[in-house]
Formats: C-alpha cells, sequence, structure tokens
C-alpha cells in the first residue's frame, strides 16, 4: 500500500538499488540528483512518509547528502543520497515539503557549508560566527588547506536578528532560565502575556560528537554516548552498540540481551520519572518533584551497583556486557517492580492525575496533530499523544524486545495532559516488560564469542533505530573499514520534538509556553550533541 | 504653651502607639523569621527529607544565618533602572504591612489602638502593597519583573473584591468594622459554623492577595524567575521576602478575627489562642504551596470574576435575607 | 462553566493531594544526611584508577608498561608511562605512570583494556585540591606508598 518505489521508478535519472535491511538498516538507496530530489521528496510526503533525517557525508570528492526517510506504520525506510561538488555545494532545499527540514538543513548549512536555495532563513542555529571552518568537513582541522567559510557566507549565516516591532516586546527565555532545563535560549516575540512568535537557538552545550566519533575508536566513543543524553543514557549505550553490533553482523548471548532490556526500560523510567518531577516544577508544584527523586534513587542504586556510575552509563560492549549481574540485581529489581505498583502510582494519582489544577493546565494545551507530526518527524511520547502507536521497539525491533508483550499507550490528541498520562502507562509497561525479562533471563555468557579485539567493521554504513525514553534514537555509522568510524551521525529524538514548538506556542500565553516546552521533555545536551 | 498641651492630650496616645509599634515591628521580623524557617520544616517533611537542621536545634536558628548573610550581601542596582522607584519599592511595601497590625486584637487588652474602622484599615493598606510592587517591576527595567508587577495589579485587584465581599457578612451580621467587637461577638459561636462559605471564599482570596501556591503567578518561578524582584538582592530582596511572609499572618489574623473567634477559647491565655489559630492557618497555606501546581493567569482572573464574586454576592444576599427575618 | 458536581469532584481531588502530602509529613525521611552518615559503596564504583597489587608478591604490582592503557584512553588522560627492566625479572616494572584526572571520565576502559589487571578503581570519591596539578596523579608513587615494606 505504501510502498513508493513504483512512482519513484518513473522519475528521470534516478538510480534504485535494493539493499540488505538486516546488515543496512534501510531497504532501498537512491541516488538522487539536485535536479530531480523535489520530486522524489514530494513522492515520499504523499505516501505518508516522514523525513527521520538529513545529514551530510564528506566522501572527499563530493558531498553527499543523506535523507532518510521512514514510515509511521510500516517497516520501509528509504536512503536517499544526492552528491554535490564540494567546491560550490549547492541544493534546492526542502523545506516546503518538510518542515523539519528548515532545521536540518540550517545544521547541514552550517557544519558543511552546503547552500540550500529556497530555504527562508539559512542562518548559524547551534554555530557562531568565530568559527572560521566547516566544522564537519574531513579536512577539519587535520589539512593545511581546509576550507575557510567565505566572509560573504559568514555574514548571511550571522544575519539572524530580531526586530522590535511596534507593540510587541522580545523576551530571551534562555539560556539562563528556570523551565528551559539546561541551556535552551528560545527567543519570544510577545504581545502582553501571549506569544507572537518563538524562535529557538541552540547550540550552547554544543560539544561536537559527532566529530568525536571521527577521531576516536569505536570504542572509545561509548562513554561519550551517556553524555548526550545524560537522562536515558543507556538507551543511547545501547543504540549505538546494536548500530555497531549490526555492521559487523555480531549476535551477543541472550542473558546479555535480556540484561540490556532490564537496564534499558529501568533507565527509560527513571528518565520518565524525573520528567514528571520536572514537568510539576514547571508548573509550580515542588514536591513531585522530591517524590520522584525518592523513586529514581532506587533505579539508580540498581544500575550503579551493575554499572559502576549512576547518571552516565556506559554498560555496554560490542557483543554483549563487560561483566554479568548478580542474584542481588534481580532481587532489587523485583522489589522495586513491587514498590511502584504497590503504592507509588496510587500515590502520584492522588497527587497529580486528578488535580483539577493540573488537568486545567495540561488539557489540550500544546496538541500536536498527526499531520504536524509527520512533518517534524516527531516521535516518542509526544507523537503517541496524537493517537499513532508508534514505538520502535515493535515497529523495528531490536534485541530481544519481539518476544515480549507490552502495548504501547496512545492519547487522543489531548496534548500535554495525554503526554503525562502516556508516560505513566509507559512507565507501567517498562515494570511488564522487566519483569517478563527478569522471568525469562537464561544463564551463560554475557560475551559473545568471535568479537574481534579490533573493532573494524566492513565498508558501509547503516542507520539503526532504537526507542530512547523521548523518542526515536537513529544512529548513522559510515564505516571505512578503518578502527575509527569515518562518519558517525546522532538523530536525536527531542531535537525533532522541540521542532515543533514555534508551531504550538503561537498565540499562546507566556504560562502555555512554559508547559508546552516542558512537555517536549527536551533534553538539551541531546539536542546540542 | 499649644504644644506642651497637645503632648499632654496625646501624649499617652502616642506613647501607646509609639511603643506598640516598636512591639508589631519586633514581632514582625521574629514572625518572618519563624515563618521561613516552618516554611522550609514543613516542606522538607512534606517531601520526606528534614529541612534545616544544621543551625541550632532543629535549625531553628537558620533564618538568622540566612539573614546575616543577606546582609553581607552587596547590594546590586542594575544598569538603566528607574533609580527613585527602585529604591523605594522594598520601603515602601513594608509600610501598609505595619500599619495593619495596629488593629488587631491579639488579645483582650492586647491592641495597638482599637479604631472602629479597623478592618478598613487593614483592606485599604494592604491593598497599596500592590503599589511597591509595580513600583519595582517597573523601575526594575526587566521584562519578567514588569510582567510580574502587571500579573500582580491584575490579579490583586480581582481578589480584592472578593475578600471584602465575603467579609461583607459579618460585619452586617455584628453591625461593626472593629475587629474587637467581632471578635468579641463569638464568644458563644464561631463565625465559621454560620458563615462556612464566607470562610473558603475568604481564605482563597486571601491565598491570592499574598500570592502564595496556587495563586503565585506573580513570582512565578517557572515562568518568570523570580517575578517582581527578579533584579533585587540582599537585604532589598529580603524585605519582599519579610513583607510577604508578614501579608500572610495579617491575612490569616484576620481570618483568625472574623471566623475563628479571634483570642477567645478556654483555658489557655487569650493570645495564645490567637497565635495557635493563626498558625494553623498559616500552615494551611504553607501545606497549599508544597501540594499544588499553579494555576494559569486567565483561569486565575476566570476563577474571580465568574465564581468567587458572584458567589459572595449570594451569600451576602442570603445572609441580608435572613437578618432581616 | 462547571457544573457544581464537577466542582465537587475537583475538591474532593483536591483534598486527597492535600492528604498525600500530610501524611508524608509523618513518615520517616528518605534522605541521607551527608556528611553525618554515608552511604556504603558498591562493589564496582568507579574511583580514579590505581594500580593493584599483585597477590603473589605484594610489594609488587602487576603492571609491565605495555602502554595498552594509554592507547585505549579517549581523552588522553594517562601520560609519562615509563619503565625499565630490573634485574632478575622477565618483565619491566613501572617507573611512572602519571593519571591526569581533570580530564578522565573513569570510563574504564583502560582498566578493561589491560592484559594483565594491573589497573583497577579505588574507592576514593570525595578527591579534593586547589590547583589542576593536584589531580595528576602518580600511580606508582601512589601505589608505594601503600605497599607493604620490602
Amino acid at each position: 500500500m505504501s510502498n513508493p518505489i513504483d512512482k519513484l521508478g518513473v522519475i528521470d535519472g534516478l538510480e534504485i538499488t535494493e539493499t540488505d535491511y538486516r546488515t543496512r538498516g534501510y531497504h532501498y538507496c537512491l541516488g538522487a540528483t539536485a535536479g530531480n530530489i523535489l520530486l522524489v521528496v514530494q513522492v515520499f510526503d504523499d505516501y505518508g512518509f516522514y523525513l527521520e533525517d538529513l545529514t551530510c557525508v564528506d566522501r572527499e570528492e563530493r558531498l553527499e547528502l543523506v535523507y532518510f526517510f521512514f514510515h509511521y506504520e510500516e517497516r520501509r525506510r528509504f536512503k536517499v543520497a544526492l552528491a554535490l561538488d564540494p567546491a560550490k555545494p549547492s541544493c534546492p532545499s526542502i523545506s516546503d515539503v518538510y518542515r523539519n527540514a528548515y532545521f536540518l538543513e540550517r545544521e547541514v548549512c552550517e557544519f558543511f557549508g552546503v547552500f540550500f536555495t529556497g530555504h527562508r532563513n539559512l542562518t548559524y542555529l547551534f554555530l557562531h560566527d568565530a568559527i572560521d571552518y566547516y566544522p564537519l568537513r574531513r579536512d577539519y582541522p587535520l589539512r593545511k588547506d581546509r576550507v575557510a567559510v567565505p566572509e560573504a557566507e559568514k555574514a548571511r549565516l550571522n544575519s539572524f536578528a530580531v526586530t522590535e516591532a511596534d507593540d510587541a516586546f522580545f523576551v530571551n527565555m534562555g539560556p539562563q532560565h528556570p523551565s528551559t532545563h539546561g541551556v535552551l535560549r528560545v527567543i519570544i516575540k510577545m504581545d502582553g502575556e501571549y506569544i507572537l512568535e518563538a524562535e529557538p537557538v541552540l547550540g550552547y552545550l554544543h560539544r561536537m560528537h559527532e566529530k568525536m566519533g571521527e577521531n576516536r575508536t569505536y570504542q572509545q566513543f561509548l562513554p561519550n554516548t551517556g553524555r548526550m543524553d545524560y537522562l536515558g543514557a543507556i538507551s543511547f549505550n545501547l543504540g549505538y552498540v546494536t548500530a555497531v553490533e549490526k555492521l559487523m553482523g555480531i549476535a551477543p548471548p541472550p542473558r546479555a540481551e535480556y540484561i540490556r532490556i532490564i537496564t534499558t526500560e529501568l533507565n527509560r523510567i527513571s528518565s520518565h520519572l524525573l520528567w514528571v518531577g520536572a514537568y510539576l516544577a514547571d508548573l509550580g508544584a515542588l514536591t513531585p518533584f522530591l517524590f520522584v527523586f525518592d523513586d529514581r534513587e532506587q533505579i539508580l542504586d540498581i544500575l550503579e551497583a551493575v554499572t559502576g556510575s549512576r547518571l552516565t552509563y556506559c554498560y555496554f560492549r560490542f557483543g554483549g556486557l563487560p561483566e554479568d549481574v548478580d542474584e542481588t540485581f534481580t532481587e532489587k529489581t523485583k522489589r522495586f517492580v513491587d514498590r511502584m505498583r504497590s503504592e507509588r502510582f496510587s500515590l502520584y494519582e492522588n497527587l497529580i492525575t486528578g488535580n483539577p489544577i493540573f488537568i486545567s493546565r495540561t488539557k489540550n494545551v500544546g496538541v500536536v496533530t498527526r499531520e504536524s507530526a509527520r512533518k517534524h518527524g516527531v516521535t516518542g511520547p509526544v507523537l503517541r499523544s496524537s493517537g499513532l502507536p508508534f514505538d520502535i521497539r515493535k515497529v523495528e525491533p531490536y534485541s530481544l524486545y519481539e518476544g515480549l508483550s507490552f502495548d504501547i499507550p496512545v492519547g487522543q490528541g489531548g496534548g500535554a495532559l495525554d503526554m503525562y498520562r502516556i508516560r505513566i502507562r509507559e512507565m507501567e509497561m517498562s515494570l511488564r516488560i522487566i519483569e517478563q525479562a527478569i522471568a525469562a533471563l537464561p544463564a551463560g555468557p554475557v560475551m559473545a564469542e568471535k568479537v574481534p579485539k579490533k573493532i573494524k567493521p566492513p565498508a558501509g554504513d547503516v542507520y539503526h533505530t532504537v526507542e530512547s525514553p523521548r523518542g526515536e534514537l537513529g544512529v548513522y555509522i559510515v564505516s571505512d573499514e578503518t578502527e575509527r568510524p569515518y562518519r558517525m551521525h546522532w538523530r536525536v529524538p527531542s531535537y525533532f520534538n522541540l521542532m515543533t514548538f514555534p508551531e504550538s506556542a503561537r498565540g499562546i500565553l507566556l504560562a502555555d509556553a512554559v508547559a508546552v516546552l516542558g512537555s517536549l521533555d527536551l533534553v538539551i545536551p541531546e539536542i546540542d550533541r | 504653651m499649644e504644644l506642651t498641651a497637645l503632648v499632654e492630650i496625646f501624649g499617652r496616645e502616642l506613647l501607646g502607639v509609639i511603643v506598640g509599634l516598636i512591639g508589631v515591628l519586633a514581632f514582625v521580623v521574629l514572625n518572618a523569621l519563624f515563618l521561613t524557617w516552618l516554611e522550609r520544616k514543613v516542606a522538607g517533611h512534606m517531601q520526606r527529607r528534614i529541612g534545616p537542621k544544621e543551625v541550632g536545634p532543629f535549625g531553628l536558628i537558620q533564618p538568622l544565618a540566612d539573614t546575616l548573610k543577606l546582609l553581607g550581601k552587596e547590594l546590586l542596582t542594575p544598569h538603566d533602572v528607574a533609580r527613585p522607584l527602585y529604591y523605594l519599592a522594598p520601603t515602601l511595601i513594608f509600610v501598609p504591612v505595619l500599619v495593619s497590625f495596629i488593629v488587631i486584637p491579639f488579645d483582650r487588652h492586647l491592641q495597638v489602638k482599637d479604631i472602629n474602622a479597623g478592618i478598613l484599615v487593614v483592606l485599604a493598606f494592604s491593598s497599596l502593597s500592590v503599589l511597591s510592587i509595580l513600583l519595582a517591576g517597573w523601575g526594575s527595567n526587566n521584562k519578567y519583573a514588569l510582567i510580574g508587577a502587571i500579573r500582580s495589579v491584575a490579579q490583586n485587584i480581582a481578589y480584592e473584591i472578593p475578600l471584602l465581599l465575603s467579609l461583607l457578612p459579618i460585619i452586617m451580621m455584628t453591625n461593626s468594622f472593629s475587629l474587637k467587637a467581632i471578635v468579641e461577638a463569638q464568644a458563644g459561636l464561631w463565625f465559621l459554623a454560620l458563615q462556612p462559605v464566607a470562610f473558603l471564599l475568604f481564605f482563597i482570596a486571601a491565598v491570592a492577595e499574598t500570592n502564595r501556591t496556587p495563586f503565585d503567578l506573580p513570582e512565578a518561578e517557572s515562568e518568570l524567575v523570580a517575578g517582581f524582584h527578579t533584579e533585587y538582592t540582599g537585604m532589598r530582596f529580603a524585605l519582599f521576602f519579610l513583607a510577604e511572609y508578614t501579608n500572610i499572618v495579617i491575612v490569616c489574623a484576620i481570618a483568625t478575627c472574623f471566623f475563628l473567634g479571634g483570642y477567645q477559647g478556654p483555658l489557655l491565655p487569650g493570645w495564645m489562642w490567637f497565635l495557635a489559630k493563626t498558625y494553623l492557618l498559616v500552615f494551611v497555606i504553607i501545606w497549599f504551596r508544597w501540594t499544588f501546581p499553579r494555576v494559569r493567569f486567565d483561569q486565575l482572573l476566570n476563577f474571580a470574576w465568574k465564581i468567587m464574586i458572584p458567589v459572595a454576592f449570594v451569600n451576602i444576599i442570603v445572609t441580608g435575607g435572613l437578618l432581616k427575618l | 462553566m462547571t457544573s457544581p458536581v464537577q466542582f465537587a469532584i475537583d475538591a474532593i481531588s483536591l483534598m486527597k493531594g492535600l492528604w498525600v502530602t500530610l501524611k508524608s509529613m509523618f513518615r520517616p525521611v528518605v534522605t541521607c544526611q551527608y556528611p553525618r552518615q554515608t552511604l556504603t559503596m558498591t562493589g564496582r564504583f568507579r574511583g580514579h584508577t590505581k594500580l593493584a597489587t599483585d597477590p603473589e608478591s605484594p610489594w609488587k604490582n602487576k603492571c609491565f608498561v605495555c602502554g595498552i592503557c594509554e592507547k585505549s584512553c579517549p581523552s588522553g588522560s594517562i601520560k609519562e608511562v615509563a619503565g625499565e627492566k630490573r634485574e632478575g625479572d622477565k618483565k619491566k616494572t613501572a617507573t611512572g605512570y602519571i593519571l591526569d584526572f581533570t580530564t578522565c571520565s573513569q570510563c574504564g576502559l583502560c582498566v578493561e583494556a589491560c592484559p594483565v589487571g594491573a589497573l583497577e578503581f579505588s574507592r576514593d570519591y570525595n578527591p579534593a585540591g586547589f590547583r589542576r596539578e593536584d589531580f595528576h596523579y602518580d600511580l606508582v608513587r601512589e601505589f608505594e606508598k601503600r605497599r607493604p615494606p620490602g
């Protein structure tokens, strides 16, 4: 039904190659050109695909734009590659078709120097004008003949400025502000208490993890993963190791897989718990924040005993786990499951869920419609609040999730209140998954046997996704058969969820903007990876 | 000649007021210190932690240590503030607070001055504190502060009406504005039993008047950083803080006088009953803060204009009708 | 406007919330009063790395200066690993090993990479200092302080 391959076949000059989904993570690779990219994208849009990712790979002799399209209802992923001349890279913008391209193209532009014609605001998003070179080009910083950012280009990139209007005034929300949860900055144009426009400005925490990946061996990059999303560190661990395992064809032993699932789900619960606390603090209730920390602390204790750290975990290795878990781990986890079910959920129900003030603050606030979600590539609880049961654990199962039974909680388009309910239900589902995984936990080794000491994946690329607490996490790795990745790219869910904010903030109250921003569950270090 | 005559006539009275004011000032400061301690301790235990515990027994000296710290802080004056307004606001917020205490009867004979328009004095002066909030917000030259101040004005105007309307039935029943006369009228039965709706209205309006959760919009931390006192540091900030806590005590004291029989009570001396009842209400306000989220601005105003004021009017009409019968 | 029934339901749920906080006021606290109390540390706690004692000869460590840890470190925190061949020994003995703790993130890749298990995590959880150099740990010196004489 939603296979656009026939429609794509008639486009002139489009090369279509079928690829091995098991090792590549995508079904088809399309070789597009600047001339036909708009036609290709239009076909994907007609068939209900969403723009999963847009990035670029510097292949030295050419710059290769890479688009990934995925579907919310079916497992069918397309990679569209578009080669550009590195001396004068220019390509039509697709930001009119997919609204998330508005941000993604700005990112590619400042990091690679690709010019997108027809983009309405091709200015700095993460970087600033003190950066003289295109940081993600391969020639930076190693080669002497690297390409500097031309002054004209810099001026254009720097042209973003706010202009005072008659009755409106501007408020800089962030980078230091209590409810932006880190260093997000949103420039808000306001008329009284009403927001006319909101424009996120990112990059205050940018550490260039993608470039770091190119300069480190596969193992050395492992600790970095937990530093991107510090609340769902284990999900990022999992995304990275499973991506490399997919590329290399390593299968971890079942015991390792189940322990991975248990720890990932524990981490998911702790992340959702923190969100509940922080969100209620945004709305002015401070006590739930401490209550969730009580619960979260139990999880941290369990995970600390296993991984040795409390926040930025780095527990998974290629092929399994560095160390096994013991009896106390399963005992403590079971006790935690009982505790949550017997007393904590009812406590949150009484304190938060039923509270009429909470309901009136969140109901129908920050509603993300299905169409808007698709245009922005929204995933996770934010997408599920619109009623679409899209969860990578079901759509594209990884690890051993396929054999576990759990539901995907969805909302009815009720905005922030639905997102809250979904996250609470997801915690219950995670408890169910943990229970099943503990029951099924087999004995045996936790490390696959034939894992080479030096990780040198075969040449090629892989796109791998996992469900992080915030949504779909995508890892794109290009290998050139050396110890270091040739290019590494991360599709981080918060980034895409944030993109809906300018749209949903238009015309609402400042107080609601805080409620909307909070409901998206943003982790800024993840966006500013 | 005339002066000595004046002193003779007013001397005792004036002296009484001055002594009373000093007493009130001492009470205000001690009370604010105690309340910050109480707030933190209650918050701590509600969140299953201890709260202040290091300085003094049960951390009782903690507020004093904090005051010393605040005294030691530099008084920053940001660029481009409207200086006279900026400096005036913290001082001005304190005056109405002090004046209100003059008419509050702590005991049968422990009252600075019994004015026969007592409650009107309190309400009139407490409205003045809005002015200083507005001065602070405007003078700070900060957008967050200004939004906070504007919210505060709208909120206080909206909630002053139900505040007064909810007290009217009692004034109708006692035929007096004097707080002491109202307390005396409750020797047998507290007005809480006769006017529960009025009490509820008054208490909700009082929480809103004092800018406390769930109606703490002027200083909504997650939206406006700190609202109207964003740009204030050191003791200037502490004065706002002090005024806030004193305001809480004032509204609770009035509620005690009007609904809980003031200093009336068996066995214990009157002032103890008075303080016990007042602090019970203060505790409830603190309890609210650590339980509820904040309402939105439009919801807050809707609640005042569309629910509280009509209900208060109905209450007045019903009371008037019953009194005529 | 809200109906009276809805109003009553709302009021009851507000009461429920108040009941929750009131109840928890009288329940025991869950926090640990650090530094008056401390928690027991887990076995896998990661402090800075240190040279492990050789179980066979307690005055020696197992490091033979292969330099694998130095290469494995993602942040380049391990520096100046040096050693010498002493008489009677088959392998080299470490004479220098600087761990720059200011850039170390305790990821443990060096501990895992060590072919003989010469590195382990210390249980030192609260290092403090006034200068950067205070955190340039010389692991050999630290080991020598710790080992039994002989």
